[in-house]
């Protein structure tokens, strides 16, 4: 039996790669510490194999085929093929864990859930942007997790909590031992490429914050159901912290940090889930 | 509502350096191997986000006009223009 022995969230955005060396000192150094304190936890955890839930942001996927969660089940992946991603994280090729992958996608099919599979994905800025600034040991092997956070209509977020569920179930009835760890990318709030574009919804943000703290599903999925159509589409990206939750037992988060990031275009999140036994 | 073709066009160039390369010297060339329609075209032509923003994600959207050369600041400028005058406290 595996063991879930950390499960953590981050956020992203392309601007945190391209601008890190000319963004303000400041700004730089608050983020640089979020990302460090996730990295410190998740070594600290020893993990062997790292999950990772991000969104494809039309890299692998296109709307002439675009599925709903697509579970990476190569022995390798594709690094990031953005070029402002080449330069800060210059890995062509990842490890995957292809037994844990196909283990993954078993439990799922057996659960009455119909992935997509990959055998080889490209993990774009999403993944690769927290890995780089962890610091991950990049020969640990990554399981990717994809979920359509980007084009409507989206998982709800009840089928979210319900794959976070299921993930959890997976890594508790894989038959080796393997200590394994979660990170969901992506979120708090931010708009991009929309009227909006550049709004940072910190009353979202801090209300997502309270119900993950809080811990309880059934308030979470309410109010996420009913204030993402309402806030900017990068918030969708929320949906890959919900599944981190409830694989870690929906028992509540530490935040490590949030604040609005106009510099990046993102409300800035860094958190860890309690683990439920 | 989602144009495929338009949609298609700016996940090419996304995707193939060349052809984003071929697009800057002639846009037109390229636009014609698309099933483009004629108003959609003039509106590739001249840069014109506010006819394209209801038609493509708006991920690709922003990848476009990166790939036009549109300095960030004024394409958040365009796009606010856009935006209904409840939504302006959100800018």
């Amino acid at each position: 039996m595996a063991d879930l022995v950390g499960v953590f969230a981050a956020s992203h955005g392309p601007i945190i790669a391209r601008d890190w060396e000319t963004m303000p000192a400041g700004h730089r150094n608050r983020l640089a510490a979020g990302f460090d304190e996730i990295g410190r936890r998740l070594k600290a955890s020893r993990p062997d194999l790292l999950v990772v839930i991000s969104p494809d942001h039309w890299v692998n996927f296109f709307i002439s085929n675009l599925p709903a969660v697509c579970i990476g089940i190569g022995d390798e992946h594709d690094g990031p093929p953005e070029p402002f991603m080449k330069k800060v994280f210059p890995h062509e090729r990842l490890k995957g864990h292809a037994a844990f992958g196909r283990h993954l996608l078993q439990t799922a099919l057996d659960g009455d859930f119909e992935p997509a599979l990959s055998h080889r994905l490209k993990l774009d800025h999403g993944t690769c942007i927290p890995l780089w600034r962890i610091g991950v040991d990049i020969h640990l092997p990554i399981v990717p997790l994809i979920v359509n956070d980007l084009e409507e209509p989206m998982p709800n977020i009840r089928r979210c909590l319900a794959w976070g569920r299921l993930l959890r179930h997976a890594i508790e009835s894989y038959p080796e031992p393997l200590r394994v760890a979660i990170l969901g990318t992506g979120g708090l709030s931010h708009s991009i490429g929309e009227p909006t574009m550049g709004w940072i919804d910190e009353e979202f943000d801090q209300t997502c914050i309270k119900h993950f703290e809080d811990g309880e599903d059934t308030r979470l999925a309410a109010f996420l159901t009913q204030a993402l159509p309402r806030t900017g589409n990068g918030a969708h990206e929320i949906r890959d912290w919900v599944i981190a939750h409830a694989a870690a037992g929906s028992k509540g988060f530490e935040l490590i940090d949030y604040f609005p990031s106009p510099e990046t275009l993102v409300g800035a999140g860094f958190a860890s889930w309690r683990l439920s036994s | 509502m989602t144009d495929y073709w338009v949609s298609k066009l700016f996940f090419d160039l996304q995707h193939d350096g060349k052809l984003a390369a071929e697009y800057r010297a002639d846009m037109a060339a390229v636009i014609g191997r698309y099933e483009i329609r004629p108003d959609i075209r003039k509106a590739l032509l001249e840069d014109d986000v506010a006819t394209l923003a209801p038609l493509v994600n708006a991920y690709l959207l922003r990848f476009y006009f990166q790939i036009r050369g549109m300095p960030e600041s004024e394409f958040i400028a365009r796009l606010h223009a856009l935006q209904k005058p409840k939504e302006s406290a959100h800018g």
